[in-house]
């Protein structure tokens, strides 16, 4: 154990740094949420520190004899200076929490982006407004945020209380049926993280997470206006053939803008090529792994309300060929 | 309360827990029931899970497109009195082949019809307030092509 221990602690240490952790700010609601944690942590282990001195000092003089009027006087000073104590302590928390509190929501009178998402058992559906007007963009199950900008997400559910977390950007707030939460995002590093559902929302739960892109603006507004286009159109045979496949067995839940289908239960698919991952963050994007997640989504995500279509082999592969190049 | 009011109590909320036991997977049904006899059609009309499935396929279908009351079919499902009959195979033959414009047999899956007529058969039991309950639980689904959002 002894020579284990520096290696178990690198194990634990290795996962602060990671691209899902609330110990790696790259955003200004992380970063004062990061602030009151360490805040937390340096009250709490000061007082754990002298918790510890003191039990050991009076251990030390265990035996000693003291005359009476000594004792009641150290023991008078002691509870003055731990009444102090506790009245500093719990002070430096209430208001650092309350600082906390008010950066977290400095932003919220100023505009912002705003971005719509639901979530759904076990998937994200993510809106972008188009400025100003009553017209959203709509993805799924990946998020992509200007550097240094705010985003306001509108958070609702369509089913169960999901949570939305995506923790280098932000604390984790609850997606809720009939309500809507709102969350300001101002991430200031970019690069790719991860979001995760936080809230225990059935089977599928772990499998409920979505890859999160912070890019320069300038990147954004491209990335946006390439997701507000109509799919592209089909140029071999063999997309043809996809596509019509597609449009009588899958458009009842899916929609492909620009097409006929234009299914509503499912995430839009418009362009699920140019994606990350599969089924909310389930398996990496490939062209292979559309297909095995056609032939059998239960398999990969067991309990998905994605059903097990069967494809003669020759459909499925003409399938999986359209949504790769649906970029 | 009283000991034995306890005991009944728990006796009622441990009654409920096999209510959604189901096994996942591969035993799925890849066929048609044989008849209102088929041997899995209690693993689904009986089970809570498979029934709140059919629901949801149901509206994602747009089923409650035509069967809600002053849909354009307006056909109601909920009163008991089948036209083509009310055993399982009946009504999932009634789903299946009996909107021939909707093409259902080849648009869903075999599993999925399963559900479906598991929901549509319970469908008769519901009383009002379960109605309501089910109206208020499913407004943030898809019904057929139309979303608006949980609000
Ligand atoms: C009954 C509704 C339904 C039908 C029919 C359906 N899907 Fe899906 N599909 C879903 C749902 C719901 C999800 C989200 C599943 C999850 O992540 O848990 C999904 C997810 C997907 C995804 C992953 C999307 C993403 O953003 O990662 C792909 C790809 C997909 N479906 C393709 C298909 C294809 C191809 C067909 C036809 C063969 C099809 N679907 C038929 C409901 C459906
Ligand atoms: C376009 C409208 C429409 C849609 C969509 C539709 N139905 Fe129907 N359905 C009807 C009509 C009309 C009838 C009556 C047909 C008859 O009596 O021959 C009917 C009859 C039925 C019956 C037989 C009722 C009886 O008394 O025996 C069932 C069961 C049924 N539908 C279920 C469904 C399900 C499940 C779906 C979705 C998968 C669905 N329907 C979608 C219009 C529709
Ligand atoms: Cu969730």
């Amino acid at each position: 154990m002894n020579r284990a221990s520096p290696l178990l602690a690198i194990g634990l240490l290795a996962a602060c740094s990671g691209r899902q952790s609330p110990l790696a700010p790259a955003g200004d609601q992380a970063e004062t949420l990061h602030q009151l944690f360490l805040l937390a942590l340096a009250v709490c282990g000061i007082v754990y520190l002298v918790v510890v001195a003191a039990l050991v000092w009076s251990l030390m003089r265990r035996g000693r004899d003291e005359d009476r009027d000594g004792a009641m006087r150290g023991l008078n000073r002691g509870l003055w200076a731990t009444g102090i104590g506790i009245v500093l302590g719990v002070t430096i928390l209430i208001v650092g929490s309350f600082l906390a509190d008010r950066a977290l929501f400095a932003t919220r009178g100023e505009d912002a982006l705003e971005v719509r998402i639901t979530g759904h058992q076990w998937w994200w559906r993510i809106e972008y407004r188009v400025g100003g007007t009553a017209r959203w963009i709509e993805t799924a199950n990946e998020l992509h945020l200007p550097r240094g900008r705010t985003t306001r997400v509108l958070l609702g559910s369509a089913d169960v209380i999901h949570s939305f977390w995506v923790p280098n950007v932000a604390g984790k707030i609850d997606m809720i049926p009939g309500r809507r939460n709102v969350l300001d995002l101002t991430p200031r590093q970019s690069g790719w993280f991860r979001g995760q559902c936080g809230e225990y929302c059935g089977m599928q739960h772990a499998h409920m997470a979505f890859d999160v892109k912070v890019e320069e603006p300038a990147q954004f507004e491209a990335w946006l206006a390439r997701q507000s286009r109509m799919a592209r159109p089909v140029g071999d045979s063999r997309g043809m053939h996809g596509q019509a496949v597609f449009a009588r067995t899958c458009s009842a839940c899916h929609a492909v803008r620009g097409t006929t289908a234009s299914g509503r239960a499912g995430p839009d698919l418009t362009h699920v090529g140019a994606r990350r991952s599969i089924a909310a963050g389930t398996i990496t994007m490939s062209r292979g792994a559309l297909q095995g997640w056609i032939a059998q989504p239960q398999a990969l995500k067991p309990g998905t309300s994605m059903p097990a279509i069967p494809l003669a082999p020759a459909d499925a592969d003409a399938v999986a060929h359209y949504l790769a190049g649906l970029r | 309360m009283k000991p034995g009011g306890i005991l009944v109590l728990l006796a009622a909320c441990l009654a409920a827990c096999s209510n959604e036991a189901r096994t996942i997977g591969p035993a799925m049904p890849q066929t048609l029931p044989s008849g209102d006899a088929d041997p899995r059609i209690g693993a689904y009309q009986e089970n809570a899970y498979q029934v709140s499935q059919g629901r949801r396929y149901f509206a994602w279908y747009g089923c409650s497109q035509c069967h809600a009351e002053g849909g354009p079919a307006d056909r109601d499902l909920t009163d008991g009195k089948w036209r083509h009959g009310g055993g399982f195979a009946q009504v999932y033959a009634s789903v299946a082949s009996g909107h021939p414009e909707q093409d259902f047999v080849r648009r869903i899956a075999i599993e999925q019809l399963w559900q479906i007529t598991a929901y549509v058969r319970d469908l008769p039991t519901h009383t009002a307030e379960k109605r309501y309950r089910l109206l208020v639980d499913q407004k943030g689904e898809a019904q057929g092509s139309s979303w608006n959002g949980p609000q």
